[in-house]
Parts: structure tokens; sequence; C-alpha cells
């Protein structure tokens, strides 16, 4: 009926059809107006291969919204999926790998996984009667914290059977790209065609005419939350397939991206409104951004502003179209919208679009500057784990210093600790033809796929501070982290005087950084018997955490002589919370060597800090890159080295 | 024509929206101390008129006049300066905030830069008092019936110093004697200068509280009569033509028992309700708001639970609290709340008819959409139900034709017994005439119905036994012959005797 109505005296043929169906659908014109603004800017965007990668980048994301989706269509929110995506790939790659079992229950049992814990949401939900925001904000903890359980904090290595699904059919078609859709047609069948999907609209439309019209709600939202799970397990093996490495700590922050997907594209928070063709388009329109984004050289930093802006005006434009009286046609248009209606809702559209263009071109303009600079024909890209640490700022500005130096074009690119981000970046340096990749990895094992399939493509890869694991690189450049923490055991006891009560305080649980330099203090502390570690915990390389920690800590052991940070962030953060005892009376040592961490060195609070040299580090790993990329013979480690800082040194490093 | 006694004066006013012309040179003027009826059929543009008046559209063309000079009212704050307050029929109100803090929202009396409580809460028993109400300024808003919202809505507009207070329906969710007590209230401010708009679908009340009647039909004013005017002519008037019958009940033979509800009770609320409603009749529920009618029929319906007692259709024992059991032996529920309980708003006419027989049209998980459009096409046009197609949002119907959709929705899941709690409230004459066809078409093919209503005269006129509840109790059965308001009335407020508390109960006759 819709589409009768519709028919008015507008412009008709294929050119008005269009027209309408992008008048009629914000988030399709949204990503429209990014696709062609993307390729007017990056020559490199419109080419087939970089069109598969967004489709790959998208993949993961657009799967775990369709199972928001469902749960969205019936006013609900599941906040859960990334870490139970998460969990269900751990399942898989543990029974396998691990525990030995057939891959094909082992997939079975990560399905399982997805089901069950969207079983125990939706029974919160419609049994227990908690709001869906806190049942699976609950099941977003319990799952992360099992996937670490049942990990031990560890990557586990995926079972090959199975990361076919992470790469491509006849050597072009990725098989994400072919899982993404599937589960789309699958989605759109289910909310389209079947008892279950007309419930959810239902439910999300009017949950008391929907019990009252006898429709089992309690029932049915039990299957939709255990169908959004599934869907998660779906994703979270798609994940680690492309990653050939079960990660517990993937896809964190993955649900807000889900969310985000839901809502671009088109569906209402209020319930019973939304679409999977919508759905695919929102992640789509993530997937683009991110992508040329990072083909365009833009600033990791402002990457996230763009993102965010982009959100913001996408729904914006739907908001501003429906309250202009445009209805879409999914939801049945009124037949007094004629004409006129048309007319009002074009106007306030095209306002939108505008809106969107104006953002997309200001933001690529304004950021073009840290693009191609002159005649230089090396170009080369470096993926940093995070900048959320001056660590890794350090080393951002140690290589980026030698780029300037030697005239050579340096684009750089946070993955914000996620590795599949970063096998996203990886996979567009490499599709664009850079020289060389500068690779700081996430983690080591996720970093292989892309990292062979840069070395496919002909481009040197140089692995910074962490090593890369199953795939050849040109050069590791890299600090020794367990030789460092055999260091900070030492000096740590050796203050102590060989003997007392020790605490540590750990980084992020799965990180190498943290299980090296772990490996290496407890192996040094053995040295020393009589110095007992009585805590480890984690603080997660943070300042604030590692207040919380060591105040919690204060309180079952009172009397500790001595404690051990993996990072300097969490010992000033433990030197917060020992006051005044922090020093003398209680030594605390750090690792990195950061200008906080050394300044504390020098006033005394900190005892010693196990300096790294993060800029260079960046330094080395250019200049390695510029000679591989020359095809000169590069040496396969470069170590740089490690010290220890005490009060008695610390003026050399400042 | 111009007084200074004029307060309000609008002239030509046309406003359209995409694809509708909804008011079409509307003249309309309101004097000082006056009862101004406006009178129309659904969608004759009354509610686009008093938004006009009070700032939420602004009209194409045409004039708005205060005390003879032209005004724009571009907002709630402009209205709020020319001192004209709006009741609407949703009410405004916070719910967890209190009388007082709802009266002077936005506006409460500071000091120091703080609530001054004291003083916001004095004023507010002040202006509660001048409505009668007896309700505490520091009563949450939650906890209040339905009438004393509508008190604390009127004292809100008179801490405004309204002058002209526009009433849209007010009356529509009162029981007769609270509507009484609105009436000496609207007289009241009358009396001190007022101009009030007031706008009803009850006819017998004009005459109560009118002064003059202003009546659109179609976005036009097709005529200004005086309040006296019989009901016949006001008919004819808004409908263009004359209705013939009011009530056009007609009886057919009754047959079986249908469903028959034996001691039902849930405590605190409803004790030992018995009664039984037989094919092709229909039995009215009436009683004053709060007295458990709706109660009963949900927990009938299995919506709520009960203590004790049974419920059979068709000599069926049903499962107690249990939708489905209800459903598949045949009732229906047409709920009070349309919008809130009854439909799915931003669906499709289509989603909304074929929403109880989704199950039903299953087949191995998928839906047979094709045969649920067939099914929904034919109920809707045998029901008459105006639209552009089964697509259009049920949000976008009228009253009248959403009531269809929930009745067709029950229709097309072949309920025999269809409980409709007040069917046709808010709901213009011309279409509530057609909502009592189809109950004689239904009872004609057998259904069984129980209609629970407020408006004493639709009960009177359409059932053929008249059950009355007074808290919580059956205090009395009426054959449609002895059935006057008069003596519904004195059932609905008699007081059921504490010491009958045991298990006897009162069923009066």
């Amino acid at each position: 009926m819709a589409s009768d109505t519709h028919l008015s005296g507008a412009p008709a043929g294929r050119a008005g059809a269009v027209r309408r169906l992008l008048l009629e659908n914000g988030a399709l014109s949204a990503l429209v107006v990014l696709v062609v603004g993307m390729s007017l800017l990056s020559g490199d965007f419109l080419t087939t291969q970089n069109l598969l990668n967004v489709g790959v980048q998208a993949a993961v994301t657009a799967i775990l919204a369709f199972g928001v989706t469902f749960v969205i269509v019936s006013a609900g929110i599941d906040l859960s999926v990334g870490s139970v995506a998460a969990l269900s790939a751990t399942v898989l790659a543990w029974t396998a790998s691990e525990q030995g079992l057939p891959v094909w229950i082992s997939v079975l049992l990560a399905l399982g996984t997805g089901l069950a814990c969207g079983l125990v949401s939706g029974a919160l939900v419609s049994y227990g009667k908690l709001p869906p925001f806190i049942a699976t904000l609950a099941m977003l903890s319990v799952g992360r914290g099992l996937a670490l359980v049942i990990s031990q904090g560890s990557p586990i290595a995926f079972p090959e059977s199975v990361s076919g699904i992470g790469t491509t059919l006849g050597g072009w078609l990725p098989v994400p790209v072919l899982v993404m859709i599937a589960a789309g047609l699958l989605t759109a069948l289910i909310l389209g065609r079947t008892y279950l999907g007309r419930s959810m609209y239902a439910i999300g439309g009017n949950e008391e005419a929907a019990r009252l019209s006898g429709l089992r709600v309690k029932r049915q939202k039990l299957a939709i939350y255990a169908l959004s799970g599934a869907f998660a397990a779906v994703a979270g093996i798609v994940l680690a397939s492309r990653l050939v490495s079960a990660q517990p700590q993937a896809a964190q922050g993955y649900e807000l991206d889900a969310i985000a997907a839901v809502v671009i594209g088109g569906a209402s928070l209020a319930g019973g409104v939304g679409k999977a063709s919508g759905t695919l388009i929102g992640a789509l329109i993530l997937a683009v951004l991110r992508n040329g984004l990072n083909l365009l050289s833009v600033s990791a930093f402002w990457q996230q502003v763009v993102i965010g802006v982009v959100i913001a005006l996408a729904v914006l434009l739907d908001t501003l179209r429906r309250r202009a009286g445009v209805t879409p046609a999914a939801a049945g248009a009124p037949g007094t919208s004629g004409p006129g209606a048309g007319g009002k809702g074009a106007r306030a559209a095209r306002y939108a679009v505008a809106l969107v263009c104006v953002a997309a071109v200001v933001a690529a303009v304004t950021f073009w500057r840290s693009g191609p600079s002159g005649t230089t024909t090396t170009k080369l890209g470096m993926s940093l784990s995070t900048l959320n640490n001056p660590f890794f700022v350090q080393m951002k500005a140690g290589a980026q210093r030698e780029a300037k130096e030697r005239g050579i074009d340096l684009t750089v690119t946070d993955a914000q600790n996620d590795a599949s981000q970063q096998a996203n970046q990886l996979q567009n340096f490499t599709s664009e033809g850079r020289s060389a990749i500068i690779v700081n990895p996430v983690d080591s094992d996720a970093a292989g796929p892309a990292t062979r399939s840069a070395g496919k493509a002909g481009i040197p890869v140089v692995a910074v501070d962490r090593a890369v694991n199953k795939a050849d690189t040109a050069t590791l450049v890299a600090s020794d982290n367990v030789t460092g923490g055999r260091q900070a055991a030492k000096s740590l006891a050796e203050k102590l005087g060989g003997k007392g009560t020790v605490v540590v305080l750990q980084g992020t649980a799965g990180t190498t950084a943290s299980r090296e330099r772990g490996k290496g203090f407890a192996e040094g502390i053995k040295d020393y018997p009589g110095i007992e570690v009585v805590a480890k915990q984690p603080a997660d390389f943070d300042r604030t955490k590692g207040l919380d920690v060591m105040t919690n800590l204060l309180q079952s052991h009172r009397g500790v002589d001595g404690v051990f940070a993996e990072n300097d962030e969490m010992a000033l953060g433990a030197i917060k919370a020992l006051g005044a005892r922090a020093g003398d009376s209680v030594p605390v040592v750090g690792f990195d060597g950061t200008p906080d961490g050394l300044k504390a060195v020098k006033d005394g609070s900190l005892f010693a800090s196990v300096a790294q040299q993060p800029g260079e580090l960046g330094r080395m790993a250019v200049e390695n890159a510029v000679r591989a990329a020359e095809g000169k013979e590069t040496p396969s480690m470069v170590k740089v080295p490690v010290k220890v800082v005490t009060a008695k040194n610390v003026d050399d490093f400042s | 024509m111009s007084s200074p006694e004029t307060l309000l004066r609008i002239e030509g006013i046309r406003k359209t929206f995409p694809g509708v012309v909804a008011l079409d040179g509307v003249d309309f003027d309101l004097r000082r101390g006056e009862v101004h009826v406006l009178l129309g059929e659904n969608g004759a543009g009354k509610s686009t008129l008093i938004k006009v008046l009070s700032g939420v559209h602004a009209p194409d063309d045409g004039r708005v006049l205060a005390d003879g000079k032209e005004v724009r009212i571009h907002g709630a704050q402009d209205a709020e300066r020319l001192g004209i307050a709006t009741i609407h029929q949703e009410f405004t109100l916070v719910p967890d905030l209190t009388v007082a803090e709802n009266i002077f929202l936005g506006r409460q009396p500071r000091r120091y830069g703080l609530v001054d409580r004291k003083r916001m809460e004095a004023e507010a028993a002040g202006l509660l008092e001048r409505v009668g109400v007896r309700v505490s300024p520091r009563a949450k808003v939650r906890e209040l019936g339905i009438a004393q919202l509508q008190m604390v809505e009127i004292a809100k507009a008179l801490s405004l110093d309204a002058r002209v207070l526009i009433m849209d329906e007010p009356t529509a969710v009162l029981t007769s004697e609270e509507v009484e007590k609105l009436f000496s209230i609207v007289r009241t401010l009358r009396e001190t200068g007022v101009g009030i708009v007031f706008i009803t679908h009850h006819l017998e009340e004009i005459a109560a509280v009118g002064d003059r009647v202003t009546v659109l039909r179609d976005g036009r004013s097709v005529g200004r009569v005086p309040a006296g005017t019989p009901e016949d002519e006001l008919v004819r008037l808004m409908v263009g033509r004359s209705i013939e019958a009011q009530y056009p009940r007609t009886r057919p033979g009754t047959g079986e028992p249908l469903l028959t509800v034996r001691g039902l009770t849930r405590d605190g609320v409803f004790h030992d309700v018995s009664f039984e409603v037989r094919a092709g009749e229909v039995v009215g529920l009436a009683g004053l708001v709060g007295a458990g009618r709706t109660e009963v029929a949900r927990a009938v319906f299995g919506a709520d639970p009960y203590d004790r007692g049974t419920v059979e259709v068709g000599g069926t024992r049903l499962a107690r609290h249990d939708v489905n059991a209800a459903l598949a032996a045949g009732i229906g529920l047409v709920p009070e709340d349309r919008k809130g309980q009854g439909l799915l708003l931003d669906a499709s006419v289509q989603d909304n008819l074929g929403l109880v027989t989704l199950r039903s049209a299953t087949r191995a998980g998928l839906v047979d959409r094709a045969g649920q459009r067939a099914a929904a096409g034919r109920i809707a046009e045998k029901l008459g139900v105006r639209m552009a197609g089964l697509g259009q949002q049920v949000r976008t119907l009228s009253g009248g034709n959403q009531q269809k959709v929930v009745i067709g929705k029950w229709l097309l899941a072949r309920a025999r017994v269809l409980i409709l709690d007040e069917p046709t409230r808010g709901i213009d004459v011309g279409a509530k005439v057609e909502i009592y066809q189809l109950i004689n078409e239904l009872t004609a093919a057998g259904h069984a119905v129980l209609m629970i209503s407020s408006d004493l005269p639709e009960v009177l006129g359409m059932s053929d036994r008249v059950l009355v509840m007074s808290q919580g109790r059956l205090a009395g059965e009426l054959p449609a012959d002895e059935a006057t308001q008069d003596a519904v009335m004195a059932l609905a407020v008699s007081t059921t005797n504490t010491a009958t508390q045991n298990e006897e109960g009162s069923r009066g006759l």
C-alpha cells in the first residue's frame, strides 16, 4: 500500500525512484554522501579491493548489530554482545585447541555459549523483571570475566579449520562478507516473516497490547535475547578467525558500535521500528568512515571526533526527515501525505544531507595537512596499539621526528587496543600500497594474518615493542620486557635487603607486556627466598585503577614492604594510595620510564622505574622500515636497551 | 459585533496540513464570563482550533484578536502572556511530583534561589480549595484518581490567572457525580469573569453548563446557536443530517450462557462477583469509576490474577491468570485504554488486525503474510474502517476507526465473548452509532457482549441487562425495562453493608 500512496506527481521514472529511496532513508543517503565524498578525496577508496576491505571491516559489527536489532525492535537493549562474542570465540578455541575436542563440536559449543548467555539475559529480563540495561550490563561483565578465566588471560590459537572463515574464497571474495550477507538475509527473514519477528514489533510497539492479544511476551523475550546471543557468537567466531586467535579481550566496546549501527539504520530505541537493511547500512557507514579516515591519513585523535560527529548527524538527519512528515515506506504512509508532505520533508532532508556533506568535507580538508607532503615517494604506515598511554605517544613522537628528518611521509593510526581494528588498519595500509608498514601489535598472535597479507603484497613489515607471531617481519624493534622485569625484581629485592612482603600490580590481563614483565619479575624474585609476593592484582595499566587496587590491598596487607607495578602509571597510583609511606619506607618500582615516572623518581616517591626508550623505539622502527622499503638488509632483531632508573642516575634520562 | 466584553476573537482562520484542510475560515469569539461550547464530530477541527489558540499551531491565514488587538500566538509562552490556559484531554502532569509542584511547575516560588515549599504549598492549597477538591498539596500526583487529576489541572490553569480557559472534553473520563462537581466549578469561574471554551461530546451537558454553542463541521463553523437549542437540532448541525436513533439496539433472542462467572474475588479489589452472559445478549456493567469494573473484566480475561471463584466459557473452566486460555476459549478484551493497551500505534492497520491471529497464521515459524493481509482487508471492509490503506499507521486513524481495529482483531480471532471496556470513550456521535450497529450485528450472530461504560445513557440504551458495581461488589442487576438513570445511580452509590464481608456476598437481585 505504501508504495501506491507515494506515487505523487513528482518526477517519475528511475531518477525519481532513486531520489525517493534516498529521501525516505536518511541512513542510505548519508552512506551515499560518505562514499561519494571519500571517493573524491582519496583515489585509493573506490577500488574493488578497498571496497571488499570495507565489507570485511563492517562484518563483525554488522553481525553483532543484526542480533541487537532484534532486541532493540522489541524495545530492549543488549550491552553484552561484545563480551559474549569474545567468550564464544574463547570457548571454541579452548575446547578445540587445548581440550582436543573435534572442531565441529567446539563450534556447536561456541554457538551454544552465545545462546546460553542470551537465555540468561532474557530470563533476567522477563522472569527476573530486571531492566534490560542492567541485565545485559551484568552479562557484559560476566561474559568478559569468564573469557578471561577460561583463557587465563592469554590469547588461544584458533583452530586452522575454522580460521578459513576469516580468509577469502578463490583468493578474492572474503568469507566474513558472505557470513555478513547470510546473517543479514536471515535477519530480514526473521523480522519480516516469522512469528518471532512479528512478535518483536508487537512487543516493542506496545508490550501490554501484545500481552492482551495473547502473545506470550516472556517466552518471546527469552527467544529474542537468545537470538542476539547466538548472533554474537557468530560474530565472535568471525572475529577470531580473522585474527587466527581467540582473544579474551576482543570486541571491547563493540556493543556500542552495534547499537550505533542499529540506530543509524533508523531503528528507534523506544522499540517497534527497525529493519535489517537499515542496520547493515549503519554498520557500513561506520566501516566506510574508519576506512576512509585511514586512507585520508586523518590524525588518530581527530578520527574519533569525526566518527562521533557523523553518528550524531546521521541520526539527526533521520529525525529531521521524520519530523518533516515523510513516513518511511515500511511503516506505511498515511493517505494524507501528498506532494505537500514530500516537499517539506525533502527540504528538511536536503538541509540535513547538506550538513553531513559539509561536515565530511570540512573534516577531511582540515586534517588533510597530515596527509601527503610534497615529492617523497616513501610512504610509511604505522599502526600503534594505543595512544592512551604516554609511552606510545612518545614512541609516535620519536617516529615522526625521524620521518620528518628524512622527509618521509608517515601516517600513524591508533588501534585503540583493539586487535581487529588494527587488522583493518594494516589491511588499509596494504591496499594503499605503502612502501613499508610499522606495527606495534595489540596482540602478537592477532597481528599475524594481516602481516602475512602485507607480506604477500610485497610490503615489508617492521614490528615495534612487541613481536608478530607466525608471520615474517623485516625487523623487530623492542626492548626486552622479560629482562626488564628481572631487573625490577633485583633492584626492589636489594632495596628491601632480601626480605619482606611485596605486592604486584598487573597490567591489563592478557596483554603481552603484562605477561612478559610479570614473568621476568617472577623469575627475578625467585633468587631472593626471603621475599614473599603476598598479592597480585590487575589494575589495567591505569593510574586511577592503580590507586583503587592499592588502596584495597592495603586493607588486607597493611604491613607490605614493597610494590612492583608493571608500568609507571599504576606505580604512580600506588604511590598516591601509600601516601607518605611511599619512597623510603615502602619502595615502589615501576616500568617504562615515562616523564611522570622519572619526575617521581627524582622527588623520591618512586624508588625506581625500568626505563624503556619509547622515542628510540619509534626512531629505530622508522629507520629500519626505510631500509626495508629500499630493499636493504635489515637485522631481524634490534634491541633497544632497558635501564633501571633510580635517584642516582635519573638526571641522565630526563 | 465586537463589544468590550469580547476577550478573544478569531476571524477566518485557515490551517492546512499536508493533504488535509483542517480549518477552513473559522470564526469564533469568546466573551467575558461565558461558557462557549465548541461542538463537532471528531475530525471537524476542534482540536486544531484549540491548538491554534494555545500556540501549538500557527494559522496559515486569518486573524486572532485579544481585547480587540491583533495578536500572534507562537508558543505556550505567548498564550500564557495573553492569559489563555488549556486543559488538554491527555493530562500534562508529572506523576512523581507532588500536587503543589505540578501546579507551579516551572514557576515555583523561590527564596534565596531555593524553592520556597511552604509558600508554594500554601498557595496550592488555596487554589485547590477554590476548585473544591480535597487533596493534599503534598500528595504525589501518581496517587490521585482521574477526577482529582482533572481538578489539579484546573487549579494549575487558575494559578496562571487565566482569563480564557480552554477545556478539551473535561467530562470524558468523569462519573456523573464528578461531572456535577466540575460544572459547579465552571459556573463559579464564569461568575468571576473567566471566559471558558468547553468541548464535549455529551449533548446533555450543553444545556447544563453552556451559554452559546459554535458548531464545527469539516473545518468550517456551520452555526452559532444558544445553548438551549434542542439536541436533535445540534446533531443535525454537527453531522449535516439527523441521526435516526442514538442507541439503535435491536434485541435478538438470547441463547445458551456463554460466559459464566462465579464468586470471583480478588482480595481488596473485588469480592464475590457472579454473573453470566448469554449468546446474543449485551450485558452492561455500570458503576462509578473505581468500583472495580475494569478489574473484574481483566481478571475474567486472565490479564490479572484472582484469589477465588471460577470463570467458565461454554461450560469449560478457564485457568486462572492465563490470557491464552481465555483467548482459546473465545474471549476477547477491548481495553479501556485503547492507545495504551489495545493498539500498536506505530504499526500498520494490517499488523494490528492480525495481532491475535499471528500464531494461528504461522506455519513452521513463518507467518502467512499474504493470508493475514487478505483477512485484514476483509474485516476492515466489513467494519467500514476508514483508512488510506492497510499500510496506514494506526496512530493516524480517528478514535472511532482505531476502536474498530481493536474490535476487528478479535473478530478475526473468532472471539465469541467480547468484553468492551468503555468502547465509545472519546469517539464522536457518528462513529458511536457505527460501533453500536456493530454490537447489534455481533449479538445477532450469536456473540455475547459484556460492556463496561461510564456513559449512563449508553449503558441504558444498549444493554439487555445492567449489572451495577459498587465498591468492588455487585450491588444489583436490572433488566433493561427497569433500568433507569436513577435506579442505576442508586445502586452505584449504595454502600454495601460491612457486615456482609462473608462469602455470601451482596448480590443484589
